[in-house]
């Protein structure tokens, strides 16, 4: 068993890859009433071309599969919907699709082991019938209703759409309407038998549990699976330029919404073999964020005492093996001057370098945000589960955020903020 | 997890909770006035404007950076509607002390801003900087103006709106667009002023607090000690004293916009006369008709027919209110009103099972185990507590529900009525 831990959060995570193939992470909670696990495959929304071992061709499936098994795999043989068991036992169950994974949890305080009986269960038995597929696509249909009309994430998946060309994740997870009217039973199947391997699954649970006895219970409930052939997910070659300049889509709002996106070159992500590596950019991402952009920015108090914004921006840093893009949000009828302006505070940031006191500042106040994030036992589970499908250690970040240098950072700035890497993503009334 | 409570002086009370369950600390501040259409637009740029600046941190970006260098503790404000009354709400959140790199007083500083940003705002001639102010003021213009941007709860302040119209809890939580140009720094000074000598003040510090002297601390504060007494008794919440009648005839209202879904929200009344244990009745009666996914709506109207991917109900204690929200396809209005409806005549005629009950009931006490789990949710449960009349603690929240039979749902059910209906559509 590997054990990984913080000593000034006071932090441990047990590690271990059980017979079966299913990597287990435990993370210990004294004291604390509540329970959380996830169980989620690698497998998500961008995987939707795959080679079957065995086989030479490449299997296409519609948009949206990953989504829809997340929605289905809760029906069961026995006519039971198993949400509905769980949330009668008093647990507070749930599951999610991203990009590249697909996870269940449940969130309780009591009935914890009656819960993993169904929860493991479920997970493991696949139950589609032609009809029930049907049945699940209003549903899902006004899903994909209720997202249309939040421009937010119109605002979002466009963003992505400008900077890949061929990448996935600028799909939509649930997929479109059409395409979801093309998923049927034997696509479930396929794509369930190919991905939900528990070789190519993880679990995730926190809480105060005895070692031992959290591995044994877990282990106890797995149905045999000895198969750890997994399919080969068929990744396009992504370009380094970005796809289009800029995107406008009109919506009813009242203020314009914008993202500024840039892209990050793929192969930069070889870092991923290296926790350390990777982590150490994404902090001097965050602080190059907070400097530009952030609530003590320069630019950030012009703008919002000229009335150019009226609320923060939100900046992101997100990557995976094959994509890696930071992406800045925040509504103005005057977008364009925004944008001009926050081009020029990158200009400027890398003419004249960083200023110490403030690097200093947004070193303490990362490593306070990096603390926070180990707070909520949910969030606690769903970054550590994340962060296995990444290759990276979460607890990297409370070391590496005091040991980060200014030199470093003013690299990362220089090698990844660049114009021609910049796309513009707007939703707007007209 | 227990809070205790210090009365500081008539009408303010600070409110400790002490666990080391968490790595952070909360440090918060509600200040309660009563809803008056008259003052909310006042109301709701006041807390911004504080967070502008204060006498000791003059600028936005002087309370970041000492934020900042609290490793990076948040300041967050807003305001909340909470039945006849207005919450003034401000908060901060702090690593803990034993989780920093170096020895610190994180807590103790952060409280200090805190208490600063409220009660020692920038004032010149007996004015609010008249710059922070205009800016403010245009900020909320926008919000009021963008309204419409988020179809979910555009379509659930609308009918609240509807059902009460501008007064009392059917007050626009934004304010109103036609009061924002008479407002100015003095006016608002006295606004800000009235709020601070008149409001209910609750203090609450959350988290690892032993030892850290946090009560003397406030007590001493010059800020503090400068605050007077206040009768606060109006401010509390009486949900026996309400005694609604049933409409004579349903009020049903569309909105055309342009929307990819129709938004549906069902605004219910409890009619007749309520008493003071009735609330743990109707949260249980809402749980079955309409909260989680053993609920009616959520088997029924998603699960088993697929009309919706959003169905739910939810519960405004202070109002006796349930408002049911789908999401649905336009063209499916009648078919899931319909089916809103028998469910409402199920429910009246005990159409659910014991099995329903349990099931509510352990969905209850999860939300009741986690008051203890989680600081904010702890935080909001003692403050519901302190605005009541009838205030109970955790534990005999947990036999208020065990107690309930199936008639008192049945009972409860008989007086649940459709008030309105609200479609938003394209």
């Amino acid at each position: 068993m590997q054990v990984i831990e913080n000593d000034l959060i006071k932090e441990k995570v047990y590690i271990e890859k059980l017979k079966s193939g299913l990597t287990v992470m435990f993370i210990p909670r004294k004291g604390t009433n509540k329970k959380y696990i996830t169980f989620a495959t690698n497998y998500g929304s961008m995987d939707n071309r795959f080679i079957v071992p065995g086989e030479e061709e490449i299997t296409e499936v519609p948009d949206g599969v990953a989504h829809f098994l997340e929605h289905k795999l809760f029906e069961q043989e026995n006519g039971h919907n198993s949400l509905d068991v769980l949330s009668s036992l008093g647990v507070n169950a749930n599951a999610y699709t991203t990009n590249n994974h697909t996870a269940y949890l449940y969130e309780c305080t009591n009935n914890f082991y009656e819960a993993l009986d169904e929860f493991m269960n479920y997970v493991q038995s696949p139950y589609f019938t032609d009809e029930n597929v049907e049945k699940e696509k209003g549903i899902i249909n006004q899903e994909i209703g209720m997202y249309d009309d939040q421009p937010d994430w119109k605002v979002y998946l466009n963003a992505l759409d400008s900077l890949y060309v061929n990448n996935k994740v600028k799909l939509d997870p649930a997929g479109t309407v059409e395409s979801v009217s093309k998923i049927n039973k034997e696509i479930l199947y396929k794509c369930y038998n190919n991905f939900y391997k528990l070789s190519n699954m993880a679990i995730v649970v926190v809480g105060d549990f005895e070692k031992e006895e959290i591995f044994n219970e877990i282990n106890k409930r797995i149905i045999k699976n000895e198969d750890t052939t997994i399919a080969k997910k068929v990744v396009d070659k992504e370009p380094d330029k970005i796809n289009k300049k800029e995107i406008y889509e009109k919506m009813d709002v009242n203020i314009p919404l914008f993202i500024l996106g840039i892209k990050d070159k793929i192969e930069n992500n070889n870092s991923l073999n290296n926790s350390k590596l990777q982590i150490k950019k994404h902090i001097a991402i965050d602080i190059i964020l907070d400097i530009l952009v952030g609530n003590s920015s320069a630019l950030f108090n012009k703008l919002y005492d000229e009335g150019l914004i009226f609320s923060e921006f939100t900046s992101i840093y997100e990557y995976a093996r094959d994509y890696s893009h930071i992406l800045i949000q925040n509504q103005s009828f005057e977008y364009k001057n925004v944008i001009k302006e926050i081009k020029n505070s990158i200009e400027f940031l890398k003419k004249n370098g960083i200023n110490e006191d403030e690097f200093e500042r947004m070193k303490k106040k990362n490593y306070g945000m990096y603390v926070k994030e180990f707070e909520n036992i949910a969030d606690l589970g769903n970054n550590f589960m994340e962060s296995y499908f990444k290759g990276v250690n979460p607890f990297d970040f409370i070391d590496e955020s005091q040991n980060i240098d200014k030199q470093y950072v003013e690299s990362v700035l220089r090698e990844i903020f660049i114009e021609d890497k910049m796309t513009l993503s707007v939703v707007a009334n007209k | 997890m227990k809070e205790k409570i210090i009365n500081i002086k008539k009408g303010i009370k600070l409110h400790l909770i002490n666990t080391d369950l968490f790595k952070t600390d909360l440090s918060v501040i509600f200040i309660t006035i009563g809803l008056d259409k008259k003052n909310i637009t006042k109301d709701v740029i006041i807390p911004e404007v504080l967070k502008s600046g204060s006498k000791t941190y003059k600028k936005q970006i002087d309370i970041s950076n000492k934020l900042n260098n609290l490793y990076g503790s948040t300041l967050e404000t807003g305001t909340d509607k909470t039945g006849k009354n207005l919450v003034l709400k401000l908060y901060t959140e702090s690593v803990d002390d034993i989780f920093l790199p170096n020895e610190e007083k994180n807590l103790k500083e952060c409280i200090n801003v805190l208490l600063d940003i409220t009660f020692n705002p920038l004032v010149k001639n007996d004015s609010f900087d008249e710059k922070y102010v205009e800016i403010e003021k245009e900020r909320q213009k926008m919000i009021i103006e963008s309204e419409k941007d988020d179809k979910d709860t555009y379509a659930y302040d609308k009918i609240i709106n509807i059902m009460y119209n501008d007064c009392g809890y059917g007050i626009k939580k934004n304010g109103y667009l036609e009061d924002i140009k008479n407002i100015n720094g003095k006016n608002l000074y006295e606004r800000y002023k009235e709020i601070i000598s008149k409001g209910k003040i609750d203090i609450f510090v959350s988290g690892n607090i032993e030892n850290k002297h946090i009560e003397e601390s406030i007590k001493n504060n010059k800020l503090i000690e400068s605050l007077s007494d206040r009768d606060v008794s109006c401010y509390l919440n009486d949900i026996e004293k309400q005694e609604k009648e049933e409409v004579k005839q349903i009020n049903k209202i569309e909105e055309k916009m342009d929307v990819t879904q129709g938004k549906l929200v069902v605004g219910l009344d409890v009619v007749g006369k309520t008493n003071a244990d009735d609330r743990f009745k109707i949260l249980l009666y809402n749980t079955i008709l309409g909260d989680g996914a053993n609920s009616k709506l959520f088997r029924i109207v998603r699960e088993k027919e697929s009309l919706a991917y959003t169905s739910k109900s939810n519960y405004v204690v202070q109002k006796s209110n349930i408002f049911i929200r789908a999401g649905i396809e336009v063209d499916n209005y009648e078919k899931t009103l319909n089916l809103i409806e028998e469910q409402l005549e199920d429910m009246r005629n005990g159409n659910f099972t014991e099995d329903d009950i349990e099931n509510a009931k352990r969905f209850i006490y999860a939300g009741i185990d986690s008051i203890k789990e989680e600081q904010n949710t702890a935080i909001i449960f003692y403050y519901g507590e302190e605005m009541s009349k009838n205030k109970i603690s955790i534990e005999e929240y947990y036999d208020k529900i065990k107690n309930i039979s199936k008639e008192d749902i049945i009972k409860i059910a008989k007086k649940v009525k459709i008030n309105t209906v609200y479609f938003l559509r394209n």
